[in-house]
C-alpha cells in the first residue's frame, strides 16, 4: 500500500474516533460540559446535541 | 468534585476483573478511574473539574482508549464525551432511574461490535459530470436566438443536473443493495448514510457478532474486487457508539 494511502487511512481513523466520542454514544441528560482548546467553557443545554468541534467554534464566534 | 462518565458497563460476576483493569487504566489527564455501581451495572468515572473538560485531541483519545479497553472484556454503552455529574450519589440515582432501558440496550449490544464501511468514488469521475453540465450550459449562447437560449439553457442545465443526480443516487442504491446482500450471512444491523460528501458516497455502520470480523473482511474484499472504480474503507471493531444513541435522565 502506498504511504500516502496509509497516512490518509490513519487520519480518517482519528477522525472516526473524534466523531464517535463527540457525536455518538449515550447522552446523559444533565449538563454536557465541554470547552474547545483555549476557547472559554461552553455549557450545552440538555436538549442540545454537540455535532462537532467545528460547530462549537461557530457557536462561540456567533457565526 | 465533578465526575466525568466514560461508559456504563454490564458487570455480572466479573467485579474482580473490572477492578484489576481499572487499576491499570488511567482516565483524562492521568486521572484514576472508579466504578459507581447500581446492581449489576456500573458507571466508569474519573474525578474532573468542569473547567478541564476540554475537547482537545489528547483528551478525546484518552477518553476513547478507556472505552476501547473496557469494551474488550465487558459489554458496555459508550457515553458521549462531556457527560459530567456532580457526585457519586447523583450517578447512582441516574443508574437506578434508567436501569430497565440501560439493561435493554446492553442486551442489544452484548457480544457485538461496530464496524464502519466508507465508500468513496473517484472525484475525477464526478468532474466529468460537471464538465458535461458546463458544456450543455454554454451551448447555444452565441446562437441567433439568444433571448430564448438564456432560459432554455438554464432549463437544460437544471434538467441535466437533476438527471445526473438521479442516476448517481440510483447507482448508490445499487451499491447499498450489493453491500446488504454481501453481508447478509453475518446477520448485521445496518445504518446507511448516502452522499456524505461528493467523494464519500456511502457510510455503512454495522453491528455484528464479535466473532464475525474475518468473514466481514473477506466480504469487503470481494466487494472491492467487484467495484474497482470505488474505494472501500473498513474501520473497526469499535465499541457500539452508533447503536446506543439514546438519552437517559
Amino acid at each position: 500500500m502506498h504511504d500516502n494511502v496509509i497516512d490518509r487511512s490513519k487520519e480518517i481513523t482519528i477522525l472516526e474516533v473524534l466523531d464517535r466520542v463527540l457525536n455518538k454514544g449515550v447522552i446523559i441528560t444533565g449538563d454536557i460540559v465541554i470547552s474547545v482548546a483555549d476557547i472559554d467553557l461552553v455549557y450545552l443545554g440538555i436538549k442540545l446535541m454537540l455535532s462537532s468541534v467545528e460547530t462549537m467554534e461557530q457557536v462561540k464566534s456567533g457565526k | 468534585m465533578d465526575q466525568i462518565i466514560y461508559s456504563i458497563v454490564s458487570v455480572k460476576k466479573q467485579h474482580r476483573e473490572l477492578n484489576a483493569l481499572l487499576v491499570e487504566l488511567k482516565g483524562i489527564s492521568g486521572a484514576d478511574l472508579y466504578d459507581v455501581f447500581f446492581d449489576d451495572i456500573t458507571a466508569i468515572v474519573s474525578n474532573i473539574h468542569r473547567n478541564n473538560v476540554v475537547a482537545s485531541r489528547p483528551n478525546i483519545i484518552e477518553y476513547a482508549e478507556v472505552i476501547e479497553t473496557l469494551s474488550q472484556q465487558f459489554t458496555l454503552l459508550p457515553v458521549r464525551f462531556g457527560s459530567v455529574m456532580e457526585s457519586t450519589d447523583v450517578i447512582i440515582k441516574m443508574l437506578g432511574r434508567n436501569y430497565a432501558e440501560i439493561q435493554s440496550n446492553l442486551r442489544k449490544v452484548e457480544n457485538k461490535v461496530e464496524f464502519g464501511l466508507k465508500v468513496f468514488c473517484d472525484p475525477q469521475n464526478a468532474g466529468a459530470d460537471t464538465a458535461t453540465i458546463a458544456l450543455l450550459s454554454s451551448s447555444g449562447e452565441n446562437s441567433p436566438d439568444s433571448r430564448h437560449s438564456v432560459y432554455r439553457n438554464y432549463l437544460d442545465k437544471k434538467l441535466q443536473e437533476h438527471r445526473i443526480k438521479e442516476r448517481h443516487l440510483a447507482q448508490i442504491d445499487l451499491v447499498i443493495r450489493d453491500i446488504t446482500d454481501a453481508f447478509a450471512h453475518l446477520n448485521p444491523l445496518h445504518k446507511f448514510q448516502k452522499m456524505i460528501t461528493a467523494a464519500n458516497i456511502i457510510n455503512d455502520l454495522l453491528l455484528l457478532g464479535k466473532d464475525k470480523k474475518r468473514e466481514l473482511v473477506l466480504a469487503v474484499e470481494e466487494l472491492q474486487k467487484k467495484y474497482k472504480d470505488l474505494q472501500l474503507l473498513l474501520t473497526g471493531p469499535w465499541p457500539p457508539y452508533n447503536f446506543v444513541d439514546f438519552k437517559i435522565i
